[in-house]
């Protein structure tokens, strides 16, 4: 849309015709027009007053705060902004306690994080007891993994990248675990085992427990 | 969706849930409804983050998901909504906004939802009432009890409303047909697309919360982690009765109230304070009566206008009867007459108000960038139509070189178009009419793309001044937090100065003026957002004529 | 020669007695006089010496020789004028008479080449010489640029050419209709106040704060601002800038036959407005009016980070 329209080119007839001649032109006129040229008109002085002031101060509150919230999620837990350590530093704690715990009613089960060691157990009967829906959706994930996995190269770097990724956020997911374990488990089976299947079939080793294996 | 769009996404995104999200959130953006395994192979992103982050963009409305499009069973598809994101922007002036209409109360619940997202009625009003409680004098508290007032109000008068269950795969809701959409958030076109918080009735129903007490005050640091604890005891252990009825802002509501206002001040501005003062109680008198989505407001007689003006404001009936008579006699046509009956009927003409407004912005723009003469011609473009340039000169009175400069800048910019119209088929340039003429609703398409383009200029230079200063920063914050806990520690005032003067005075001229800095852009962004929601609304309003 | 000397003896009237003869017919007549007046009042002069005569007072402009019904025509050219046809020769006669004969609405050289039968080149170097002395002058045509038009040199351009109250020298008068803009919002805004300050009915204050095009270009003519005379549509097309600047707006009543300020019936009223809007937030930003906007990318030549606009503006 903008950026169109630039110069005599970007017309699609001779405007010429229109008395706007090569040599008439404003911009050829200029010769060699400087990086920032000369304006002629400065901007209108911003609007000044309570409202303006109680704006701008609710839009730098928010913006500290939402920096702050468990919903600001940092890639690692040491590759937070150095800048904000003095704020860390005073208002961790406070920001803590309220640790957010999603409502899972309200999101996909896929999205909840994988049982840490406390679910393994399950975990194993489960596998053992692999039905026969359980079995053909695998079948279809080995197809599908196949497929996949061809050129993806990418995929050793990222795993380091998620471990190194997973050691700040571990607290947060044991508290999410304890929300998780009682009700949704035996609720939501076929997206559970979705992740689950593709895990056990990983190999089932340890290393793939959060089902990083499967991609 | 156009780069603009995205960019400035992003940067939102970026700034308030970190760079992951935003990741997460642009690469939805550009690549439209994706499933969990697409994103996290086509982002390289970790499992764990790219579900954290679907987490959050879901939790702020900012994505939406459903499955079974492609067949009963297929993958939970997540789509990341633009409208929505850039709605951040925003996010100021609805809690000023909720400040004016209801207090610090509601000033605070609206800011927690949209810190949060969304959250139940009780949570809110806990973590309300406890912030009031901690601004209060000792001895003093804050009861649930108002809060919950506070809350209801806000759900009563639509300004919150319930989060829309969530969508569930499965044969029997696959089967259910699509809700209507609410304008200026298209549902997707998918079958079953996510329902729209109005599409089901309990939206506006406040629930029976059991809830009684007051706000607590935030204890001294040493007793936080006893409080924590406490306080996680308690949420363990106590229900209200509105478990997994969540809430959220309703940005539509706050629109309606945006539009309004600007209606309002438009009438103040051009004629006077009582003119606007009935345009006031017309708009507040149709609100539950007019949808949303409606061009003008149903007609009100006079005599009802008369009975619902505000009592302070002593207008004799005659008195209103001219008032209205010169509204509708306006140009800017906010006010028309539906008929006479009544006294005589009028209604308000939001969306021709709308187009006028935005008119409006368009020829300011023109006239602060190009001058008052280029402003002119631009005005006599809206006005005439389609003019040839000697015309052009002729109505402006402005001398044939310079119109001509003055036309070529704005064609250059594309505020204004130009039209061939050949006198003979094939064309020849000597006997074509050249017509200037202006197209409103385009150019109003153009000039919000570079709204959005000059907030993320106005993001990218404030991040920029403050990686510059970064350094200094983080100086003036380390120093800041030793001083705070000096004082807590009953330090010597002689301590304090000492370190107070670790930072030098050009250190603190820089300091004072990086922050100078930073609230102009901030300000500048949320200034430029008023510009943002005028085009949007008129842009909206052409789409949803009824 | 010594022919010529005889008869001039012979005939005992010498060219300078004829010449003068043939001036104070020309006064007595001053619409011209043919030749065969001129050979009724002198019968024993030979056509030769009368030729010979005619011929002199033709050559140094002081006889002018005119095309009617009834054959040549001479008259007596007028004082100045043959004074400063002195040198000229027969072609830049005809090209003055020409130009002469266009009046005050002027004629461009290609229509002087036409009448004049002359080829280009040779009307071009006359009408050089003759704006040289000052005899004629070109007129730039607010018709049509770059077309010229020739006049006498002493004559007013018509308004056609002139283009009316708004030129001078054939230049557009802007800042001339600014003021007279600036002027007439002054009259209208000024109305309006005290309209709105006279705290009656609304729509006794709107009614009072209109003003008719009459009562503009009274007040106009009033200040002796302008050095010409204005008319009333003058003062409309002033008064329609401001209704394009979005200060004023019109409304066109039916008026009662011989009111004041009244064409056909009607009457044009006119009053200030306040805008509808501040200036927006877009040209509150230095981005509202960058004139490199589009070629403003982070990262780029010119992005936000090196902006020198935005630095202009934050440390304003």
């Amino acid at each position: 849309m903008a950026g169109k329209g630039r110069g005599v080119g970007a017309f699609t007839f001779n405007i010429e015709a229109l008395g706007i001649g090569r040599g008439s032109m404003p911009e050829a006129r200029a010769g060699p027009t400087p990086l920032f040229p000369n304006t002629e008109f400065k901007p209108v002085p911003l609007k000044d007053g309570e409202e303006e002031d109680y704006m701008l101060a609710l839009k730098q509150e928010m913006r500290g705060t939402m920096q702050r919230l468990p919903h600001n999620i940092k890639a690692h837990a040491n590759k937070a902004e150095v800048e904000r350590y003095t704020e860390r530093y005073l208002k961790q704690k406070q920001l803590d306690d309220t640790n957010w715990i999603p409502d899972w009613n309200f999101l996909p089960k896929e999205l909840m994080p994988q049982k840490k060691k406390v679910v393994k157990p399950v975990k194993k009967k489960k596998a053992v007891k692999i039905s026969r829906k359980e079995s053909d959706a695998m079948l279809t994930k080995l197809d599908e993994l196949e497929k996949k996995d061809d050129g993806n190269p990418e995929k050793s770097d990222d795993e380091a990248e998620k471990k190194k990724g997973n050691e700040g956020e571990e607290e947060e997911e044991i508290e999410a675990e304890e929300y998780d374990e009682e009700d949704v488990e035996e609720e939501n089976d076929y997206i559970d085992s979705y992740f689950d299947n593709g895990e056990d079939f990983g190999a089932g080793s340890d290393e793939n427990i959060d089902g990083e294996g499967t991609y | 969706m156009t780069a603009q769009e995205v960019r400035l996404c992003g940067l939102l995104l970026q700034e308030h849930f970190g760079e992951v999200v935003e990741k997460v959130g642009t690469h939805l953006l550009k690549s439209g409804a994706q499933n969990l395994r697409t994103i996290l192979h086509e982002t390289g992103i970790s499992l764990d983050l790219v579900k954290k982050s679907l987490c959050v963009l879901v939790q702020h409305g900012a994505c939406v998901f459903s499955s079974g499009r492609k067949g009963p069973g297929s993958p939970t598809e997540y789509r990341t909504s633009c409208d929505r994101i850039l709605r951040i922007l925003r996010y100021p002036r609805y809690i000023y906004t909720a400040k004016t209409l209801y207090g610090d109360t509601g000033e605070l619940i609206i800011e927690e939802l949209l810190q949060r997202g969304h959250m139940t009625m009780s949570s809110t009003v806990k973590t309300v009432a406890d912030r009031l409680t901690q601004n209060m004098e000792d001895g003093r508290s804050m009861d649930y009890n108002e809060v919950s007032n506070s809350f209801s109000n806000l759900v009563e008068t639509h300004f919150l409303q319930r989060c829309p269950p969530p969508p569930r795969a499965g044969p029997k809701e696959s089967a259910t047909p699509a809700p209507p959409a609410i304008p200026g958030t298209p549902a997707a076109p998918v079958s079953n697309a996510p329902p729209t918080a109005e599409s089901f009735p309990d939206c506006y129903k406040v629930p029976h919360v059991t809830l009684t007490g007051r706000g607590k005050r935030q204890l001294s640091s040493e007793d936080v982690d006893d409080q924590r604890n406490a306080k996680k005891a308690k949420m363990d252990s106590e229900t209200h009765g509105d478990e997994g009825i969540c809430w959220q802002v309703n940005f539509e509501r706050f629109h309606l109230h945006f539009r309004d206002q600007a209606i309002i001040s438009a009438v103040a501005n051009k004629l006077d304070q009582t003119s606007s003062e009935i345009v006031r109680t017309m708009l507040r008198m149709s609100e539950v009566t007019t949808s949303p989505s409606a061009t003008c407001t149903k007609p009100l007689s006079a005599n009802e206008i008369f009975r619902s003006l505000p009592t302070n404001y002593n207008i004799l009936r005659p008195i209103l009867d001219q008032y209205l008579t010169l509204l509708v006699d306006d140009p800017m046509e906010f006010v028309g007459k539906a008929g006479e009956s009544g006294g005589g009927m009028y209604v308000v003409n939001m969306h021709r108000a709308l187009a006028n407004l935005a008119r409006a912005t368009l020829e300011s723009v023109v006239q602060e960038r190009f001058g008052s003469r280029s402003a002119r011609i631009f005005r006599l473009l809206l006005r005439k139509r389609h003019l040839e340039q000697k015309q052009v000169e002729d109505f402006a009175m402005i001398p044939a070189k310079e119109a001509k400069d003055m036309l070529y800048s704005l064609l250059s910019q594309n505020l204004v178009q130009l039209q061939e119209v050949p006198k003979t088929p094939d064309y020849a340039p000597s006997r074509t009419f050249y017509l200037y003429t202006v197209n409103q609703l385009p150019t109003s398409r153009m000039l919000l793309q570079n709204c959005y383009k000059t907030v993320a200029n106005l993001i990218e230079r404030r991040l920029y001044e403050s990686k510059e200063s970064k350094r200094l920063l983080e100086k003036s914050q380390r120093i800041e937090a030793i001083l705070a806990s000096l004082q807590a520690s009953g330090a010597e005032p002689e301590q304090l100065t000492e370190v107070e003067e670790m930072i030098t005075a050009p250190e603190k001229q820089q300091l004072d003026a990086l922050r100078l800095h930073i609230n102009k852009l901030d300000s500048a962004e949320n200034q430029v957002d008023e510009t943002i929601f005028l085009i949007e609304s008129y842009i909206t309003s052409t789409a949803t004529t009824s | 020669m010594s022919d010529v000397t005889v008869k001039k003896e012979g005939s005992a009237m010498d060219l300078a007695e004829v010449e003068s003869r043939i001036k104070a017919l020309c006064l007595q007549f001053p619409h011209g006089i043919t030749d065969a007046v001129i050979q009724n009042d002198m019968p024993h002069l030979e056509p030769q010496q009368r030729a010979l005569a005619i011929n002199k007072l033709l050559s140094v402009g002081q006889l002018d020789l005119l095309r009617n019904s009834s054959g040549l025509l001479y008259r007596m050219k007028d004082g100045q004028s043959a004074s400063k046809m002195k040198g000229s020769d027969n072609q830049e006669k005809l090209v003055y008479q020409v130009i002469e004969d266009a009046g005050n609405k002027g004629i461009w050289s290609r229509d002087i080449r036409f009448k004049s039968n002359l080829p280009l080149t040779e009307v071009n170097k006359i009408l050089k010489n003759l704006e040289s002395k000052k005899l004629i002058k070109a007129v730039k045509s607010v018709a049509a640029s770059k077309k010229k038009v020739y006049m006498l040199y002493n004559l007013q351009p018509d308004r056609s050419v002139t283009g009316g109250a708004w030129y001078s020298d054939q230049d557009f008068e802007s800042e001339f209709v600014e003021v007279l803009n600036q002027q007439c919002f002054k009259f209208l805004q000024s109305k309006a106040e005290a309209a709105r300050d006279s705290k009656q009915s609304p729509m006794v204050q709107r009614n009072s704060s209109f003003a008719t095009s009459h009562e503009v270009w009274k007040y106009i003519c009033e200040l002796g601002i302008s050095k010409v005379d204005l008319s009333m549509d003058d003062i409309e097309t002033i008064l329609n800038t401001l209704i394009y600047d979005g200060k004023v707006e019109m409304t066109v009543i039916a008026a009662k036959e011989g009111t004041v300020g009244s064409v056909d019936g009607q009457m044009k009223l006119y009053r200030g407005v306040n805008a509808v809007l501040l200036p927006t937030g877009l040209v509150r930003t230095p981005c509202g009016l960058c004139p490199v906007f589009d070629d403003c990318q982070e990262g780029g030549e010119i992005s936000p980070s090196n902006c020198i606009y935005m630095t202009e503006w934050l440390d304003f």
